[in-house]
């Protein structure tokens, strides 16, 4: 790889929060500081394990439903008032945990990066 | 047969969404632009226009019409459908708004530095594009037909060039609140119908579906026959025909004895009520209890049903991930946290959208059993309310729905149409809005070709398809690309080739009829059991196996990635001072 050339602002200062570019501003982040390595991986390891925790029971429901109706051939016929149980479950009570755990990851990831940022933002006092 | 209000409505869709895509003609799909869309969209508004252009033909009109004909178990179609938001949102969303990807294609070369590997993900965008295509323009033919009279091939033909000629000349742009509107439009289309059918139009008892034999007539029945058909008659049934039955003109009362028969296309078939349905040859005839069964058929059948519903579940929860024309409407996200809470909406969007298509599943099968005599099941949403309802209230219900299925095709098509063109002429012709145009017009004509082709196939098997392909080529490599650093360049080529090679022969191959029973036929319809596994599988073996080819700064692209916006303007000032 060529050396970069030292990066220079030629337009001012930088916006906060600036959205307007094609590219993540990748330089920059070569420059991240030497727990960078231990501070990505701790909050990877922090919103994979989110993920997990939403996506696991998630497949959990899904998978265990058409075994259960394997195991319990009366159940595919099985009637909930007027309707059939397939229609109840498929059609209906399956998707409110589905928006439930999406409202509540959102949250929780966010609570993640928050407290992410408040440990940089700590360990950039005590070091400078 | 014709029916003015729906005619109106189709019409009254397809000019207001021409027209407002004319105002935004000078908004092009490139990056900037979603970015200049993105200071003003808020999560709700940008979420409708994601599930706009999310919810095509195989929601809209798919799913009912596959659940009529092969029973309940076709509703995880629409679970997966809803679900796939829920992995996207977990895995992919926020990561791919901060890494600044808004294709896979880019996605792939900005992680890997893998140029070459970009013309590879091209090449898979225009396949599954190209295999999604295939159904919408079968719902436009379906739709058009509905309400024109028109033949099949020729409402295929005419949305297919009008919707590529509009593509190309630059109209009919995904503009947010294009697609916004077309949510909400598509919603209330299906929504306002169901509710008045069930709630006041006369039906028979709703668990009556579960008890009957076979689907049968509850009122004298007239059947349209749209285009020439062969079904089996179990009991002899006396019917009132009008038009060619058997080979010889009818008019009058007739005696379908038990048998196969044969009706020309535009003929009528009057059934009287209590009749049972007789089914198109091909269409297996379920009782009421089969029917009802949450589990995956195959051509009406049970095989392994436990693979074939993991087969579907897998395809549709992974395969949202790999959709060409959705990524990149995350862009319009000013951020990664705003794009997860946008996904979190868009999730309990579609979750209620997918609460409709049972319904009409349901009391097509009480209601409009003569669908099965056609095996124009994929219909189901458009006939019902003027089976059901019959009068001023059914064509008026079944113009609601027409227009809805419009909307449908409409704007999943021109999604579609822009991310094939997009890719092909950025990718492989060069940029500048001439190469655009002709991709356009090229891969708009070649997909309207194959979908003359694709009449015999249900709209939703056809989507089911284009997910599994997605599901298998981009699913794996996106899951991987985010979370794990030990991704290399050959092994996510090797992993795209094998993955999504395999899946795409083996649709292939079920397409050409190939292995009808058994596991064959299994693994060859629902391949995402295996290709899935497969696929993740070779990239990690192969990964490891290659390491000389990680990317240089691996942390840097996983920085990217994950570190959220507020840190990277702190690491920009302190760089500075």
């Amino acid at each position: 790889m060529t050396a970069k050339p030292p990066r220079q602002i030629v337009t001012g200062r930088p916006r906060r929060r600036e959205a307007g570019r094609a590219y993540p501003a990748i330089e920059d982040l070569y420059t991240a500081n030497s727990y960078g390595q231990t501070l990505l991986r701790s909050l990877m390891r922090a919103q994979l394990g989110l993920s997990l925790s939403v996506l696991a029971p998630a497949a959990a429901v899904v998978a265990l439903y058409p075994l259960l109706v394997v195991l319990v051939p009366s159940l595919a016929h099985a009637t909930v008032g007027f309707l059939p149980v397939s229609l109840v479950v498929l059609g209906g009570g399956i998707y409110p945990p589905l928006v439930a755990l999406a409202f509540w990851y959102v949250r929780r990831a966010r609570r993640i990066e928050e407290r992410f940022i408040e440990l940089l933002l700590k360990e950039k006092e005590d070091g400078g | 047969m014709t029916a003015p209000a729906s005619i109106a409505a189709v019409l009254v869709v397809a000019i207001a969404t021409g027209l407002l895509g004319l105002r935004g003609v000078r908004v092009a799909r490139t990056p900037a632009d979603f970015l200049v869309a993105a200071r003003q969209v808020p999560p709700v508004l940008n979420a409708s226009a994601i599930s706009g252009e999310y919810l095509s033909a195989a929601s809209f009109l798919g799913i009912a019409g596959l659940a009529m004909a092969e029973g309940l178990g076709a509703l995880w179609y629409a679970v997966g459908y809803a679900a796939g938001y829920l992995v996207l949102l977990a895995v992919v969303a926020a990561p791919l708004r901060r890494f600044g990807a808004y294709t896979v294609p880019e996605f792939v070369e900005g992680r890997l530095d893998a140029p070459r590997l970009r013309r590879l993900a091209t090449a898979a965008v225009i396949v599954i594009s190209g295999f999604y295509l295939l159904p919408q323009l079968r719902g436009a033919g379906i739709t058009l037909q509905d309400s024109f009279g028109a033949p099949y091939w020729a409402g295929v033909l005419i949305v297919g060039v009008v919707v590529t000629i509009a593509i190309a000349s630059g109209g009919m742009r995904g503009i947010t609140i294009v697609q916004a509107f077309l949510f909400w439009l598509k919603l209330l289309a299906l929504a306002f119908p169901a509710l008045v059918l069930l709630a006041f139009v006369r039906h028979p008892p709703l668990d009556d579906v579960v008890r009957q034999t076979a689907p049968t007539f509850p009122r004298p029945t007239t059947v349209h026959v749209p285009q020439s058909v062969t079904f089996d008659v179990t009991h002899a049934v006396p019917v009132s025909a009008s038009g060619v039955v058997d080979g010889s003109a009818v008019k009058g009362s007739y005696l379908l004895e038990p048998g196969r028969h044969r009706v020309e296309g535009g003929s009528t078939l009057v059934f009287p009520a209590h009749a049972l349905a007789p089914h198109v040859e091909g269409l297996h005839p379920l009782t009421g209890a089969q029917w009802a069964s949450p589990l995956v058929r195959l051509n009406g059948t049970l095989t392994h049903p436990l693979a074939a519903t993991y087969g579907v579940i897998i395809a549709t929860f992974l395969g949202a991930l790999g959709l060409p024309h959705i990524l990149v409407r995350f862009y319009t996200n000013p951020d990664g946290h705003s794009a997860r809470r946008t996904t979190a909406v868009v999730v309990l969007f579609v979750s209620t959208f997918y609460l409709l298509p049972g319904l009409f599943a349901l009391l097509g099968r009480l209601n409009a059993p003569g669908l099965y005599v056609t095996g124009q099941t994929d219909a189901d949403v458009l006939v019902l309310p003027r089976v059901q309802a019959m009068g001023a209230t059914g064509a008026l219900l079944a113009a609601v729905t027409a227009a809805g299925a419009v909307a449908a095709f409409l704007s999943t098509s021109s999604g579609l149409l822009i991310a094939m063109a997009g890719a092909i002429s950025h990718d492989i012709m060069g940029r500048g809005s001439r190469a655009f145009r002709s991709a356009a017009l090229g891969s708009g004509f070649a997909v309207t070709a194959g979908a003359l082709a694709v009449a015999g196939f249900s709209i939703n098997v056809l989507v089911g398809w284009a997910f599994a392909i997605a599901a298998s080529s981009f699913g794996p490599l996106l899951v991987l690309g985010i979370w794990w650093r030990g991704l290399t360049r050959i092994g996510a080529t090797v992993g795209l080739l094998v993955g999504g090679g395999a899946a795409t022969a083996a649709v292939i191959a079920s397409m050409a009829g190939v292995g009808r029973t058994g596991w064959p036929a299994v693994l060859l319809a629902e391949p995402a059991v295996w290709t899935v596994p497969l696929a993740f599988a070779v990239i990690v073996v192969v990964s490891r196996l290659t390491r000389w080819t990680l990317p240089a700064d691996v942390t840097g692209k996983l920085l990217a990635l994950h570190i959220p916006e507020e840190i990277r303007s702190l690491e920009r000032r302190k760089t500075r001072v």
